[in-house]
């Protein structure tokens, strides 16, 4: 496309081709900044993008109100950034912290949820046009950028909105329009609903902790998440540290939620049903991790020793044999052929001992 | 025990040969450092030449997990032996690692 610009344009165009290093580097710091800050502050963020405006872009801006711009620095959206989160509650927490990290240009910032009449519906998003405080690179200092923070369904329809062309010189009829207008307030009651969800969920997931710290196993269905509240109990660590005696071993953390599908394949509904299963085989499993270990020098484990060897031992008192304890470590390690063998050499350790039944 | 230490397809590739126990530990430990300069490449520990692992191996080969991990780096273990394999699994360190 042709652009029809002054010299004074023109000039500004030179001079924002001569910094696209800068521009690019200023971006890169933003984003990658931003997306540490709002990750470590707990914010679920879908994503956050980053981009610096391309020449066409900017050729057509500078056609269309070149005038209103002396400077680059009058150009407030030549280093664009875009938070993107999935919950409507954390856009206000993100421009919270942006505040924080940067210089909000207020005259220059815009909240555009609140930009609609009660009942119109369209583009909601929060921009704000920033500068850094300080930088050990003072060209830095000079260049203003844009942040825009949206949830993931805001986003949605502003980019299809983007792909249609609704901004285009078409005037499009009011049918149309007033569809666009209803897709948007459907997806801010989505919005909504995704928050309150989440709220619930949460509130949810603190009465399940609630109830295992105070011990009320029997009502906590056995799920991923309450099963991770309950490894917070650190409910294998007395049979560990028993079996770590035996050759004085130090024990080292592991992720132990990889029990949890083989939990689920016992049959487990509740906590209160996983904590029988400890109390009543922690004997026999520590008697079974003893006659692996006892004949070696062996002196670092990892925290899944005790309840592997558990496990097992469940499993064998079933009557599951060679069958139920290779299930367990292709749940454990994966499905490989290895695992028949380390099968065989625990069903021959456990041959002797009287918690096995005799075929 | 020897250590041989290659680049083979962006990964760090760690050969062990022979025994890696207490009394050869510090030495595998200093040899196998490079592997902490891992950004961005994954690991493979190959043990397919490795006799036996003691604690001390034990405890140089989660040094190198914990070094790795936190760089974005994956370790993974090769080539080992049924009594090695029964060694990780005894001791509970299977699902700490990776195996190929």
């Amino acid at each position: 496309m042709i652009y029809q610009l002054n010299p004074h344009n023109e000039e500004l165009l030179e001079a924002f081709q001569q910094k696209l290093d800068i521009y690019y580097q200023l971006a890169e710091r933003i984003s990658g900044q931003l997306n540490t800050v709002l990750r470590s502050q707990g914010i679920a963020l879908n994503t956050v993008e980053k981009r610096v405006k391309a020449l066409g872009s900017l050729k057509g801006k500078l056609e269309l109100k070149g005038d209103k711009y002396k400077t680059l620095e009058d150009i407030t959206d030549l280093v664009g950034i875009r938070v993107i989160t999935f919950y409507n509650d954390d856009v206000d927490k993100v421009a919270a912290i942006v505040n924080q990290l940067y210089d909000v240009d207020w005259s220059n910032s815009i909240d555009k949820r609140k930009a609609h009449e009660f009942n119109s519906f369209g583009y909601n998003s929060l921009h704000y046009v920033c500068r850094l405080h300080k930088s050990e690179r003072p060209e830095y200092l000079q260049v203003p950028f844009e942040i825009q923070m949206r949830t993931t369904l805001q986003h949605a329809w502003s980019a299809i909105e983007h792909d249609l062309g609704y901004k285009s010189s078409i005037k499009l009829p009011f049918e149309y329009r007033r569809q666009f207008s209803r897709l948007a307030g459907l997806l801010e009651l989505a919005d909504e609903e995704f928050s309150r969800l989440r709220t619930t969920m949460t509130e949810y997931r603190r009465h399940l902790q609630g109830l295992v710290s105070s011990g009320r196993l029997e009502e906590v269905p056995l799920t991923e998440e309450s099963f991770r509240s309950f490894l917070e109990l650190k409910p294998f660590d007395r049979l560990n540290r028993r079996i770590a005696k035996v050759n004085q071993a130090e024990i080292v953390s592991a992720p132990l939620m990889s029990l949890f599908p083989i939990l689920e394949d016992f049959g487990f509904q509740t906590l209160a049903d996983v904590q029988h299963f400890i109390d009543d085989n922690t004997g026999d499993a520590y008697r079974l991790a003893l006659g692996q270990l006892a004949i070696t020098d062996i002196d670092i484990l990892s925290e899944m020793v005790g309840p592997q060897n558990l496990c097992m031992v469940y499993s064998l008192k079933k009557g599951e044999g060679e069958e139920g304890v290779r299930h367990i470590y292709d749940r454990l390690y994966g499905p490989v052929a290895d695992n028949t063998l380390l099968a065989k050499s625990i069903i021959d350790q456990a041959s002797t001992m009287s918690f096995v039944p005799r075929q | 025990m020897q250590t041989t230490f290659k680049e083979e397809n962006n990964d760090y590739v760690m050969y062990f040969e022979g025994r890696l126990d207490t009394a050869v530990a510090p030495k595998v430990e200093q040899e196998t450092a490079v592997l902490k300069e891992c950004d961005g490449h994954n690991i493979i520990l190959d043990c397919s030449k490795m006799e036996y692992i003691s604690s001390s191996g034990l405890r140089i080969f989660l040094s190198i997990l914990k070094t790795a991990k936190p760089k974005g780096s994956r370790v993974f273990i090769r080539g080992i032996n049924d009594d090695l394999r029964q060694v990780f699994a005894m001791t509970g360190f299977t699902n700490l690692f990776e195996f190929k």
